[in-house]
């Protein structure tokens, strides 16, 4: 009885959606040789994909992607929230093992020959999506805004201005600007978390489409031609294995290596910046160009090798697919993959053999634990003279200024207190006194004043301060 | 060739049905990991408390005119999630010589902000008036204007800003 009821539903929900005919065709689909452990990384990849997506749009809630609250926001995320390290730390983890994967998967389809016989559009596109994989790590780097996020973004966007007639423009248009600023924070939390998932999202269901159009292309000898399985149950299963394993080992990283937050970003410290992961092959690689040679490493190589990707199912046209019959194909792909690795390292070993290197990144490891293991501290926002209180603007007309607030800071501070930022009220605010004026010149930042004063600031005798102070207390 | 059917003739069927049901298992498990802890991390803010406000310095209680509605800003802190923002909120004073009353701005109906006309509160926004006890006079307000915890110390009139719960007919401090 519940078994007719629940066909009738089932038949019910099909007139007006078709869900059997979709049903069919997600999940029987013939797969060639067999369901293979071999063919599980597409599925984990879109797990992965799944995950960033799921965590990406949460950490918004609490994300601010502004130079100034960036560094404060992550931290509460991570060691205030709720559940916060894990959100923080899935998204951290998974990054990375897309990187892992979508190079496994790549792996394993130039293995097999499967970028072969009408698939060249299908490769192309999966070739796009792992470009898009590493913007979205480079993008991703920078919006914690700590130490390593600021100086690694610092040395990428150098790296692509060092690139001959495009580079200066292209570096600009990275930066928003000529320096790594708040600016440039929006544009990556833009790139990030609006143009990249859209394109890979796209592509994800080009990719997808192409791949069902092709049909799977089976294992590259003849030996289990007559056995076929669908989709499901069996590659079904070993997908969800792989993916099990690959969340518990994700969740495991998270919890026993949580995602590390440094202190924040100090342009002014000699922090030694390196590179995540993935990007060390090609920081290593750095080292052996000086000069103008750079543009080897930074363009050539990275250009070569994805112009061989791109080009490889046109160039490599012949119909064998056993990667032991490949000779040339096999030794690129083991050449590339094992130098790239070696070159992870290398860029280890040397950091580690250089004393003076060492010590520094050992230095930074230790600022990097401490301010992890300490308490989250609210950021204070306002205070000050950060709003000028609508009952308290001035009464009567202010007395003339004294000369030197004329000479340096009228220029911005307006012929009598109105410009911007207002000095208006400034001694109006609770507990202000006279000395506090004198405090607010030497050190704005300190007073927690939203533009604090530029570096540059005129040195102005303690005479003319004191003048300047008294005028201020009259800006009740 | 072989076809499909023929490979899954051969196949027992509780061994599909079974593969089939981890399968579904481990997809309903990560799910219910993952919307747990993006769950708990969305709505965390339900859970945890604001702390109480200081005392904020209205200044000396002679320089408050007397016998007139009068409007003053004080600095709140707020903790909202990764700073402590300090911030304004306005608060209506009613002296009469020693005998201080403080309203909070807030209208109780639905936020608006309390202002005066002629010698009476009144909120324009759905048209709730209190006379200067913070009574009701008239319009949708459930309950009259709320009262502050104040102090004087050393001539000092204090205020404790709080923030009460709106649309019902009792005062409810929001913490």
């Amino acid at each position: 009885m519940a078994q007719s009821k629940l066909s009738q539903l089932h038949d019910w929900l099909d007139e007006r959606t078709g869900i059997k005919q979709i049903t069919h065709e997600l999940l029987d689909e013939p797969i060639r040789g067999g369901a293979r452990w071999a063919y599980v990384f597409g599925s984990l990849l879109l797990l992965l994909f799944g995950i960033q997506v799921a965590t990406g749009i949460f950490l918004n809630m609490y994300y601010v992607p502004s130079a100034d609250h960036a560094h404060a926001s992550v931290a509460y995320i991570q060691k205030a929230v709720p559940g916060g390290w894990l959100v923080r730390g899935l998204h951290h983890y998974s990054a990375s093992a897309m990187v892992v994967v979508a190079v496994l998967h790549l792996a394993q389809t130039f293995l097999y020959g499967a970028y072969k016989n009408r698939r060249e559009l299908l490769w192309v596109a999966g070739v796009v999506m792992l470009l898009l994989i590493l913007g979205f790590s480079f993008t991703g780097y920078l919006l914690p805004w700590d130490q390593a996020a600021y100086f690694g973004t610092k040395v990428g966007t150098s790296i692509a201005g060092e690139i001959p007639v495009v580079g200066p423009v292209q570096q600009k248009i990275m930066l928003g600007g000529n320096d790594l600023t708040t600016v440039t924070l929006s544009r990556f939390f833009t790139v990030h978390v609006f143009l990249l998932p859209l394109a890979l999202a796209g592509l994800v269901g080009l990719h997808l489409f192409l791949f069902r159009k092709a049909t799977p292309a089976g294992p590259y000898h003849n030996r289990d031609e007559k056995k076929v399985d669908r989709f499901f149950p069996k590659q079904v299963f070993k997908d969800s294995v792989a993916m099990l394993a690959c969340f518990i080992v994700l969740v495991a990283l998270a919890k026993y290596i949580p995602a590390e937050l440094g202190p924040q970003a100090d342009p002014t410290s000699d922090y030694l910046a390196r590179p995540p992961w993935y990007f060390m092959p090609l920081f290593q690689l750095l080292k052996y160009f000086p000069g103008a040679w750079a543009i080897i490493p930074a363009a050539v190589l990275p250009a070569a090798l994805f112009g061989v990707l791109f080009l490889l199912p046109f160039i490599d046209r012949r119909p064998e697919r056993n990667p032991f019959k490949r000779p040339i194909a096999t030794g690129l792909l083991v050449l590339v993959l094992g130098g790239a690795i070696g070159l992870i390292f290398l860029a280890k070993h040397e950091d580690n053999a250089n004393p003076e290197f060492s010590a520094k990144l050992k230095e930074q490891e230790e600022e990097v634990k401490a301010f992890f293991s300490a308490p989250f501290q609210p950021q204070i926002i306002g205070g000050a003279a950060a709003v000028v209180p609508s009952a308290t603007k001035v009464a009567g007309p202010v007395p003339d200024p004294p000369q030197a607030y004329a000479d340096h800071c009228a220029i911005c501070h307006g012929d009598k207190g109105e410009g911007d930022p207002p000095l208006l009220g400034v001694a109006s605010k609770p507990q202000r006194t006279k000395e506090d004026l004198l405090k607010i010149m030497e050190n704005s930042r300190g007073y927690g004043l939203k533009k604090p004063m530029p570096e540059s600031f005129p040195k102005i005798s303690p005479e003319d301060k004191q003048l300047i102070a008294d005028w201020m207390a009259l800006l009740k | 060739m072989v076809t499909p059917s023929e490979t899954e003739n051969s196949e027992p069927i509780e061994r599909r049905s079974f593969l089939g049901v981890v399968s579904g298992l481990i997809g309903a498990g990560i799910s219910a990991v993952l919307g747990v802890t993006i769950g708990r991390f969305a709505i965390a803010p339900a859970f945890s408390s604001s702390g109480e406000q200081p005392w904020t310095d209205l200044g000396p209680l002679e320089e408050i005119a007397e016998g007139k509605l009068v409007k003053k800003n004080v600095v709140v802190t707020q903790d909202a999630g990764w700073g402590k923002f300090q911030t304004q909120r306005s608060v209506w004073i009613v002296r009469k010589g020693e005998n201080v009353t403080i309203f909070s701005g807030v209208c109780p109906h639905l936020g608006c902000a309390v202002n005066i006309k002629a010698d009476k509160f009144i909120c324009a926004c759905h048209g709730s008036e209190w006379d200067e006890g913070g009574k009701t006079l008239a319009g949708p307000s459930p309950r009259g204007l709320d009262s502050l915890e104040h102090k004087v110390e050393e001539n000092k009139l204090k205020v404790r800003y709080q923030d009460f719960k709106q649309g019902i007919s009792s005062k409810e401090v929001l913490s």
